[in-house]
């Protein structure tokens, strides 16, 4: 037989590198929309950020008013969206990889799940509204806030857990029972651990999005805060900042409403910012006890 | 063919070339005493020396194969054999030297008849079917070669006893007659050696030690 | 059921009649008959499929934590079922550890690990703890390497102080039978041979079933060595018989390589 022609392998390298150097590029316009982006609204906002702006009312008619609240608040609903979402979330995500099997059960409940991770949140807000806000009396509150936040969170995180549950090697599960541990023992004790940076990793995007989010809070938190600050009780209503930055740019009666939307932005920009980084650490902390 | 079972076949081809030396250093020990040949002695030492270089050649390829193959079961016994058998057909060219130096001494006859000639060749014919059990994996066969051990030791009782006689009878042919027991005392051990081998060839065959069948039964585990 | 002329002197720990195993619908095991003795290695030998570490498993019923499976037929521990009531999964599992073919330890320190049976059964006592820690790894001949640095992560181990943690790991319950899936496949030579004289020296203790692909391994460190083809039994006898003189053909063909 003759030795063909492996000279073809050429084309084959070439693609390889063109490949490579588009995904490259792909990779650096993202990096770069991300910098324009986040580097627009600090340019913008920083001018506005001092203390005062931070730690004082926001106001109705005049210029000045500050943020305190809405940055409370937003912090506070996020936080106890999650506790109520989290229990949930979790468990539903432990029934999914370890309980339902892979027949019916599972298929119909997953179904389930994503088609309430889908929902339009606008929808979620107009059902919290009916629920939470109208039919419980609960009015605009920080607690209508959070239970309806906590709708769209349960979904992520049941998916989110489900997934991480299923990546673990098998090869553990099997030395925890070959041990003698019970499904249980399993679970707890070598299954969630070795879960767990997946599952805080998409805790911490779910909690991101929860603090972005405005549609289900302008319906359920309202777009008000107690005059009392800091305000813990749950029966107030509770703007946040996005809702705060929706509603000085589209009502317009601030003098000063381009200037404390700029800085709303920049804060809630930043407070991302932290939030990711203090997952990074986290992360590597657990990741160091349990790998 | 795998390499392995080439030097497996390589192995036999040694140890069928070994017993076709000894059979006809054999046939040339029976020629020489019977002719006074003294070439056919000479003849005899060099076919050692072609003997003594292939036990050295297939002890080496046993030992490889050992090391190298890590062999098992039937490849095993073969070659744990081998070791055994080679040493066994160096020693039957050892004997036929030992003949070969004696032939000058035993001269003129002092046997009648052809008993010499014929236990030196049922001695090479037990050689012979020893081998050719070994190489047609022939377990009947050997079975046959041990029973043949026998015949042989019969034949020379009887030959010593009428070496004992002529020696009683005439102290002149004392020399002739001590020099013709060895003679007939090496071609007894040489059947002896057949019938050993013959035992390697139904333990290759069979798995189990043919040797001392009175211990078997009470064999240490 | 083995040459009666070799007299054991060890009573049969594990013994196994007329045994079919089913995966879901497809039989993997047919109507294996063995028995183990205590304070033996058998090993199980047999090519890729043959359905050895399906059968091995049964021993301790591990498969059924993710598959439907069906067994029919005996398997006896002391005399009693394993399968149908007289002892339960997770005793059973405490009584029969288990080595995989990959080790694998938690992601956690080296103490834990070890620990990690011992807690399981509620063992809290800190000293208690500590006593049944050192001796698993004292057994497992892995204490002198790691005694000052039981808080170091294990996935930091080499791979054959790994499987030894893992043998440690399963010791540490103090199980009466210990089966091994190839244990040493994943080990350089040097690992492979501590990990067989630990065999060697751990079947004093316990009963040892080890399945493996290296023929020479099974020759090593087993007692008795049964071969397996297409989910049947071929032959089992003593482990010098199998290697100097397999009764079965086919047995003689796989252990000289000519299998197929």
């Amino acid at each position: 037989m003759d030795t063909p022609d492996f000279k073809v392998r050429t084309r084959a390298k070439l693609a390889d590198r063109t490949m490579h150097a588009v995904l490259w590029l792909v990779a650096l316009t993202f990096v770069g929309v991300l910098l324009v982006f986040v580097g627009a609204i600090l340019k913008q906002g920083w001018p506005e950020l001092n203390l005062h702006f931070l730690t004082s009312m926001p106001k109705t008619l005049d210029a000045g008013g500050g943020i305190a609240p809405e940055l409370l608040n937003s912090l506070y609903l996020v936080a106890i969206s999650l506790i109520l979402a989290l229990p949930i979330g979790v468990g539903a995500g432990i029934y999914m990889a370890e309980y339902a099997g892979q027949g019916r059960a599972l298929r119909f409940f997953r179904l389930c799940v994503e088609t309430l991770a889908a929902t339009p949140s606008i929808v979620l807000a107009l059902f919290g509204m009916i629920l939470f806000v109208q039919m419980m009396g609960w009015s605009f509150s920080i607690r209508s806030g959070a239970f309806t936040l906590a709708l769209l969170n349960v979904p992520v995180i049941t998916r989110v857990t489900e997934e991480s549950l299923r990546a673990v090697p098998r090869e553990l599960i099997e030395a925890s029972y070959g041990l003698g541990a019970t499904k249980l023992q399993t679970i707890l004790k070598v299954a969630l651990p070795y879960a767990a940076t997946g599952i805080l990793t998409g805790v911490v995007l779910t909690a991101g999005r929860a603090f972005g989010e405005s549609a289900i809070l302008v319906f359920t938190a309202g777009t008000n805060t107690s005059d009392k600050f800091p305000d813990f009780r749950l029966s107030v209503p509770g703007e946040t900042l996005s809702v705060h930055l929706w509603y000085v740019t589209s009502d317009g009666t601030l003098p000063d409403a381009s200037q404390i939307a700029a800085g709303t932005a920049a804060v809630m920009i930043l407070v991302l910012l932290v939030l990711n980084l203090l997952v990074r650490l986290l992360d590597r902390a657990i990741r160091r006890r349990t790998r | 063919m795998r390499s392995f079972d080439t030097e497996l076949k390589n192995l036999r081809d040694g140890i069928m070339a070994m017993a076709g030396i000894a059979e006809e250093m054999i046939e040339l020990t029976i020629q020489a005493l019977a002719e006074r040949a003294s070439a056919k002695a000479e003849q005899v030492q060099a076919l050692d020396r072609q003997l003594d270089e292939w036990e050295l050649k297939l002890d080496q390829l046993c030992i490889d194969l050992l090391a190298l193959h890590a062999p098992a079961a039937r490849d095993l016994r073969l070659i744990a054999s081998s070791l055994k058998i080679v040493p066994e057909l160096e020693r039957v060219g050892d004997h036929c030297c030992n003949i070969a130096r004696r032939t000058a001494f035993v001269h003129p006859p002092i046997l009648a008849g052809d008993s010499l000639e014929q236990l030196g060749a049922r001695t090479r014919s037990m050689i012979r079917r020893a081998v050719d059990a070994f190489v047609g994996h022939d377990a009947p066969l050997a079975h046959a070669v041990i029973q043949s051990d026998d015949e042989v030791d019969e034949l020379y009782g009887q030959i010593y006893r009428e070496l004992l006689r002529l020696m009683l009878a005439d102290p002149l042919c004392i020399e002739r007659a001590s020099h013709l027991i060895l003679v007939i005392k090496n071609w007894e051990r040489i059947a002896d050696q057949a019938t050993n081998i013959a035992e390697e060839v139904l333990y290759i065959l069979e798995g189990r030690s043919a040797k001392h069948p009175y211990l078997r039964g009470n064999a240490v585990e | 059921m083995l040459n009666p002329q070799i007299p054991e002197t060890k009573p049969v720990k594990l013994a196994v009649r007329g045994m079919n195993f089913w995966y879901g619908e497809k039989k993997i095991l047919h109507d294996l008959s063995m028995d183990i003795h205590a304070e033996r290695a058998t090993a199980i030998i047999g090519p890729s499929g043959c359905g050895k570490s399906t059968f091995l498993k049964c021993f301790n019923r591990i498969h059924e934590v993710s598959s439907q499976v069906r067994v029919t037929g005996d398997m006896l521990m002391d005399g009693v079922d394993i399968n149908r009531g007289g002892i339960d999964q997770v005793d059973l599992r405490r009584r029969v550890g288990m080595v995989f073919q990959k080790p694998n330890p938690f992601p956690r320190s080296i103490y834990e690990n070890v620990a990690f049976g011992p807690r399981l059964f509620g063992v809290r006592d800190r000293a208690t703890l500590d006593d049944l820690v050192e001796d698993a790894l004292r057994k497992a001949a892995l204490w002198d390497e790691v005694k000052d640095r039981l808080k170091d992560s294990a996935t930091g181990m080499s791979g054959g102080q790994q499987q030894r943690l893992c043998i440690a790991r399963a010791l540490a319950v103090h199980p009466e039978v210990l089966l091994m899936d190839e244990p040493c496949s994943a080990l350089d030579p040097i690992a492979t041979s501590k990990i067989e004289e630990l065999i060697f020296e751990l079947k004093d203790s316990l009963t040892i079933v080890i399945v493996t692909h290296n023929m020479q391994q099974a020759a090593r460190v087993s007692d008795y060595t049964a071969f397996f083809w297409l989910g049947k039994m071929v032959e089992m006898d003593l482990t010098e018989r199998i290697f100097t003189t397999p009764r079965e053909r086919m047995t003689e063909d796989y252990i000289t390589g000519r299998f197929g």
